[in-house]
């Protein structure tokens, strides 16, 4: 009963994240506004409640499962994107290459480095 | 047979079915022939479920229809996230300062770079509007995507791409720097790598696998508000 009651709290942000985006406009999805509001409510209470983590553990645990009808369909559409293969892979590789290098550059300079505790 | 296949797919049982099977099976599989760390399940479970579906003659549209039961779990599943952010508070106090300047020109870059490369050679706008989240977790990125006007299914793969490879490039990268730092390791692997990156993270250590989840929340949280925002502005993809 724990999971399907933390199963309601996760709905109701979500609608409540949904109401408030279409009331205001706002250019976020339903979910990151949920995530929001539930972050910001646990934030409040201080304490987690445990039927949300009943709820939100194993949903957490399936993301992989629950995105996999969206991955199989990039199989699908391979051949409607000729022509444009350099780009698209040129931008990956070369985009994450680009972005790993500065994001550790940038952390390095900003965070220092704890040389002393790794390992 | 074709008579058969139709009846079934009428409700969206046997889509769900296939993908759990497929799912379980990639997993299965992947630990049968002792996966290699950056090649993530799911890839191969999504490979034998389009394997299926092509060998079955099942229409991806049809699959696509039935299926969409499971991905409407994706919007509670999002909210879930919060629960592990507010559990990271702790490390997102202590390093607030450089997390605040840091993160946002990170997750920036990350798309700016790959939206830039894309438009120098020529991509569509709905291919740009597809690779621009391409760091960010797929539950996040589906919506954005939506938004922006972009193809999910380009999106997913570019998605999976970009794990696999900035597994690749943080480990190189952070090598050549010679940076050992677990804490910068998990940053670099969750903002740039999302969900694959940060279970390499963890592998790497707790502390790695820590940050790496707040860094692919935050960056995904980030994206989330500054894309769309940022795709309004007139003259970005012409």
């Amino acid at each position: 009963m724990a999971v399907l009651r933390g199963f309601l709290w996760l709905l109701g942000f979500l609608l409540l994240g949904d109401a408030l985006v279409t009331l205001a406009g706002l250019p976020v999805s339903a979910g990151v506004a949920g995530l929001l509001l539930l972050t910001a409510w646990l934030m409040l209470r201080g304490t987690v409640n445990a039927d949300i983590a009943a709820a939100a553990r194993p949903l957490i645990g399936v993301l992989a499962m629950l995105i996999m009808p969206g991955v199989v369909g990039a199989f699908f559409i391979l051949d409607t994107l000729a022509g444009q293969w350099l780009a698209i892979l040129a931008a990956l590789v070369g985009g994450t290459l680009l972005s790993v290098f500065t994001t550790l550059w940038l952390m390095r300079r900003l965070m220092g480095e704890e040389s002393l505790d790794h390992e | 047979m074709s008579e058969l296949l139709d009846h079934l797919l009428t409700t969206p049982l046997l889509a769900i079915a296939l993908t759990l099977a497929a799912y379980f099976a990639g997993d299965r599989l992947l630990h049968l022939v002792g996966a290699p760390g950056w090649c993530p399940p799911i890839l191969v479970a999504a490979l034998l479920l389009a394997g299926v579906l092509a060998l079955t003659g099942i229409d991806y549209a049809d699959y696509r229809e039935g299926a969409g039961w499971l991905m409407l779990l994706l919007g509670p599943a999002t909210v879930a996230l919060g629960l592990p952010l507010y559990q990271q508070m702790g490390h997102i106090r202590a390093l607030w300062r450089p997390l605040l300047f840091c993160l946002p020109v990170a997750t920036i870059l990350a798309a700016l770079y790959a939206v830039a490369i894309a438009w120098l050679l020529g991509a569509t706008p709905e291919t740009l509007a597809s690779l621009a989240p391409k760091s960010v977790t797929a539950p996040i990125a589906i919506g954005i995507t939506e938004q922006l006007g972009g193809s999910v299914a380009l999106m997913m793969g570019g998605l999976l791409l970009t794990g696999v490879v900035a597994i690749g490039f943080v480990e190189l990268v952070a090598r050549w720097l010679g940076i050992r730092d677990e804490r910068l390791l998990g940053l670099a692997l969750g903002i740039n790598g999302h969900a694959l990156g940060t279970v390499r993270a963890f592998e790497i250590g707790p502390t790695a696998g820590a940050f790496a989840s707040l860094g692919m929340s935050l960056t995904g949280i980030l994206t989330a508000l500054l894309l769309p925002l940022a795709w309004r502005l007139p003259g970005l993809v012409g």
